[in-house]
């Protein structure tokens, strides 16, 4: 039976342990491209973003013929999965599509946060795991260490762990082989009512959405009218086919297949990652297991730097959503910055990844507010919730009964010696200290419970710092629980700045304003007026700053030949001055409202 | 009225503070004027038509360094290419260490009659610290001997904002320059210009320029201590007894038109703005082939021009907004009502008659007041 044939499986691995290169080999090996052919180093990464970051973003699939030590053909579908915290939930969908992980570990790094998340997530799928250690050929090669902290973690036995350099292509063989042998073929029923797993989805120019599925009962065939489970939504079938290098037309799907699916669809929110799809005419009557609505943690403001380009913004922002179905964004409005949008994002990367992409496909210069989670605000008259994503939509302090504000699991992976500096750190973040697990003598896993606004900006870089680069971080959503939250807000000359308006806790308020009224000072040029710069909870001022006015500023030369200078001078400081907001009657510089961010250097 | 200027781009050495342009005598320096001259002849068509040129200044570099027969023969060939007027401005540049009251007595019969000294400071330490060539007595000795001249329409340059000068210093300078009966003051606050030896310094942390209080302050004792005096503040760091106003400086300022001669000149006619190549071998050898020098220039828009028309009136003696009108076919004040009304307010712009102007207060933010104002 054909199915016997299938190897569906994927990658777990931390960010440069070696997991592109590793895929790159294997499609290598099995002939599916050729070194030629390889343009980049790394062919599943290729939008020139994640190149350029070494990190796979979105994922993508791929399928291989490999003809195996028992002399028969098997068709390997290789289903890539992002590495990065923010993106856990396709992760999860990506391993539901398969049968099979291979883990991959970096002998010269030893395991990772990241890595243990994404492997209990796929132990969790029921996935047979191929353990793996690469990069054995380095000198810093740590084989022996890094095989116990897997036998530890999975309790397999030293012989189950393959040795690779991906880079030189040594052990890569073993691998494909050990992917037929030990990953059993998919399961479910080819004569049940079609059901079909979307793993993820693009957003093609010509096509519109395109689906990548995984089908796990019955068949799938162009032409047939779907369903897709959670929106209800109906399309007939366009085209179905596999992925090769590229995709390659088939007509049908049948059961444990992986491939593609064009329904005719012109948006990727139709297509919902994790969603199922069914047939019109022979329904499943129970979609896939695991259909998440997928919810933005991290909000931020985004606004056009000169304000007559927010139709372009807008523009620029529907276009990428083809493409990332993650993103949320609604029109907004600010005193400060003028018309903009609140966008939502998965986390803290997902949002850089967006501001980059805005920036340099298509060609946006934008200004982002401090982010900011979701506060549950529990009002005192009626007992209703309000959801604020946007600090200065807060209700008023009196109106408030309490406060609740989302926390996370967190789990610190480091060498022992750095533990004291991230309890430190965690302590300095409000976290509740759960527990330290060692995977080795050396290598120590401290959980944390922690509010996630202390996480979103600047704590995993601190994290990188306190711990020389070694400290690597995972965390999942836990639960929202009850805070003493104040919205501290700034005023210039009396006028309020939403954009600058931040939610802290009520210990931190007083150092928290001081420091951003400091900080705003270096950051605001003197005026022709005293400017005061003030940090308020509700009316009570509890920091203050004031810049003096500006005393002299005069050409003292300008004759014959200066005047062309001078004018040019003059046309870039008018530049210069478009570019600045303008609050009553201060002028900002954009770079004050990221101040919020370097406020703890 | 229309300007002519000519640079003379030799200096015995060059000044710590300096970004014009100039070279040491040995370069070119015989055939310097004979070439000045066929640029002058060459260009002659570029005057505009009907144009009576009432103000010849010769700037540097330093003009004192040419001898009178030489100043002549540059005078002698402007009467012959342009119509210049009998009672025209001519005003020189000198260094107070390179005239002599022979010198003097030349440049006067030859047709000189306006000369600007370049003395800087009274202090011997300030000289030094600036590099310049001159003692105080030598720069005293020269304005008495231009008078002995026969020169009345005498000017300095005096700097302020030095570092370390104090503001009895400057008081004392101006209370020199006035008791030695000059009729103008060009007082410049010292400007860190890219690329001189003075930035080097300052960027290296040797010398600490004045923080902008000290500097601001300096030049209101400036306005203030000249003002009782009786000059008239006519530009921002200019100031002349009634009458006395360089006629010169006024051609730039009121965007009449001028031709310039010698490296790194300007010249401005008919809305366009041309430059001539800075560097002397250049110059000579672009002169020689061609008989222009020109290295770039631009049409001015209708935008620029304004632009260029509202800051160079604000810097002096304000805009005529009749003739602002007439000129751009827009009311000045009232395309920029709110901040006109929030200037006039704060007593940094005044509005007399048909006059829109800076006050004392307005000129030590004319730069941001011209950045607001279009």
């Amino acid at each position: 039976m054909y199915m016997d044939n299938i190897r569906n499986f994927c990658i777990i691995a931390h960010i440069d342990h070696g997991k592109s290169t590793l895929a790159d080999r294997m499609l290598e090996t099995t002939g599916t491209i050729t070194r030629r052919e390889m343009q980049y180093n790394q062919v599943l990464d290729d939008m020139a973003l994640e190149q350029e970051r070494g990190i796979t973003i979105k994922l993508h699939a791929i399928k291989m013929e490999y003809e195996a030590g028992d002399g028969k053909r098997y068709m390997l579908n290789l289903i890539d999965t992002p590495g990065h915290v923010d993106f856990s939930y396709e992760v999860s969908r990506s391993l539901n599509a398969c049968e099979g992980a291979i883990l991959v570990v970096d002998a010269t790094q030893g395991v990772e946060a990241q890595t243990i998340s994404n492997l209990y997530m796929a132990i969790d799928a029921g996935l047979e795991i191929i353990p793996v250690i690469n990069k054995v050929d380095l000198a810093s090669a740590m084989i022996d260490a890094v095989s116990h902290q897997i036998i530890d973690l999975i309790g397999c036995s030293e012989e189950d762990i393959l040795k690779v350099s991906a880079k030189s292509g040594e052990g890569v063989d073993e691998v494909l082989q050990a992917v037929v042998e030990k990953i059993p073929p998919p399961s479910g029923d080819p004569d049940a009512p079609m059901r079909a797993l979307i793993f993820d989805s693009v957003f093609d120019n010509y096509r519109g959405a395109v689906s990548y599925i995984r089908v796990f009962d019955g068949t799938l065939k162009e032409n047939q009218k779907i369903r897709f489970f959670s929106t209800g939504k109906e399309f007939e079938v366009e085209e179905i086919g596999v992925l090769l290098m590229k995709r390659r037309r088939t007509g049908v799907l049948g059961a444990g297949e992986v491939g593609y699916l064009i329904p005719g669809a012109k948006d990727v929110r139709d297509t919902k990652v994790g969603d199922t799809v069914i047939l019109v005419d022979n329904p499943a009557p129970e979609p896939l297991p695991g259909y998440k609505e997928v919810k933005p943690m991290v909000f931020s403001g985004l606004y056009p730097s000169v304000s007559e380009e927010f139709e372009e913004l807008r523009d620029a922002l529907q276009r990428l959503c083809l493409n990332d179905s993650a993103i949320q964004f609604v029109p907004e409005t600010s005193v400060a910055l003028g018309f903009g949008f609140r966008c939502g994002f998965l986390g803290l990367l997902h949002m850089e990844i967006v501001q980059e992409r805005l920036e340099r496909e298509f060609k946006q210069n934008i200004i982002t507010t401090v982010p900011n989670v979701e506060y549950k605000v529990v009002l005192k008259s009626t007992g209703d919730v309000v959801l604020v994503d946007n600090p200065s939509e807060m209700p008023e302090p009196g109106e408030i009964d309490h406060v609740e504000e989302p926390y996370v699991r967190a789990s610190i992976i480091v060498p022992s010696d750095y533990v004291g500096n991230v309890m430190k750190l965690c302590m300095d973040r409000r976290g509740e200290y759960k527990n330290t697990t060692y995977l080795d003598p050396t290598r120590a896993d401290v959980h944390y419970e922690l509010p996630l606004a202390e996480i979103i900006f600047d704590f995993y870089d601190k994290l990188k710092s306190i711990t020389r680069g070694y400290g690597s971080l995972d965390y999942e959503l836990l639960e929202y629980r009850e805070s003493d939250l104040v919205k501290l807000d700034i005023l210039l000359n009396g006028d309020k700045v939403d954009a600058l308006s931040t939610i802290v806790h009520r210990s931190k308020a007083y150092w928290y304003g001081r420091k951003l009224c400091h900080k705003l000072r270096s950051l605001i040029p003197r005026q022709m007026f005293e400017i005061a710069i003030q940090a308020a909870i509700g009316n009570k001022v509890i920091a203050r700053e004031s810049i003096k006015a500006l005393r002299k500023n005069v050409t003292a030369k300008c004759y014959g030949g200066d005047i062309t200078r001078k004018r040019k001078l003059l046309e870039k400081q008018k530049e210069g001055k478009k570019r600045m907001k303008q609050v009553g009657s201060v002028e900002v510089p954009q770079e004050a409202f990221l101040a919020v961010l370097s406020v703890g250097e | 009225m229309a300007g002519i200027y000519l640079h003379i781009p030799y200096c015995e050495s060059k000044c710590v503070y300096c970004d014009f342009y100039s070279v040491a005598e040995g370069e070119y320096r015989d055939e310097f004027v004979s070439v000045l001259t066929e640029e002058i002849s060459c260009r002659a068509k570029e005057a505009p038509r009907d144009a009576v040129f009432r103000s010849v200044y010769f700037g540097g570099g330093t003009p004192s360094l040419l001898s009178p027969e030489e100043i002549r023969s540059i005078l002698d060939t402007l009467r012959e290419c342009f119509e210049l007027d009998e009672s025209a401005e001519v005003s020189m540049e000198c260094n107070p260490g390179t005239v002599t009251a022979e010198s003097l007595a030349g440049y006067r019969a030859c047709g000189v009659n306006r000369l600007s000294f370049g003395v800087q400071s009274f202090f011997e330490d300030d000289l030094a610290f600036l590099s310049r060539i001159h003692s105080p007595e030598q720069a005293k000795e020269s304005i008495e001997a231009a008078r002995q001249a026969g020169f009345d329409n005498i000017s300095l340059d005096l700097m302020f904002s030095l570092p370390g000068q104090t503001a009895s210093r400057w008081s004392e300078n101006l209370r020199q320059a006035r008791e030695l009966g000059v009729t103008h003051l060009s007082c410049y606050s010292l400007t860190v210009e890219l690329g001189t030896p003075l930035a080097s310094i300052v960027n290296r942390g040797e010398v600490c320029m004045p923080v902008q209080e000290e500097d601001a302050g300096l030049f209101e004792t400036t306005m203030r201590t000249l003002g009782d005096w009786g000059f008239l503040h006519y530009e921002v760091s200019n100031f002349a007894r009634p009458g006395f106003e360089c006629r010169h400086n006024l051609v730039y300022w009121n965007h009449e038109p001028y031709l310039g001669f010698g490296p790194s000149a300007h010249s401005f006619t008919d809305g366009k703005r041309t430059w001539n190549v800075t560097s002397i071998d250049r110059y000579i050898g672009m002169v020689r082939t061609s008989g222009t020098a020109r290295a770039g220039g631009e049409r001015l828009t209708r935008d620029q021009l304004r632009t260029e028309h509202v800051y160079l009136g604000l810097r002096s003696k304000g805009i005529d907004l009749e003739e602002f009108r007439a000129r751009f076919g827009s009311d000045l004040v009232e395309d920029n009502r709110e901040r006109v009304r929030m200037y006039v307010e704060r007593g940094l712009l005044a509005v007399e008659g048909n006059r829109l102007f800076v006050t004392p207060a307005g000129f030590l933010l004319c730069d941001e007041i011209c950045a607001e104002i279009n």
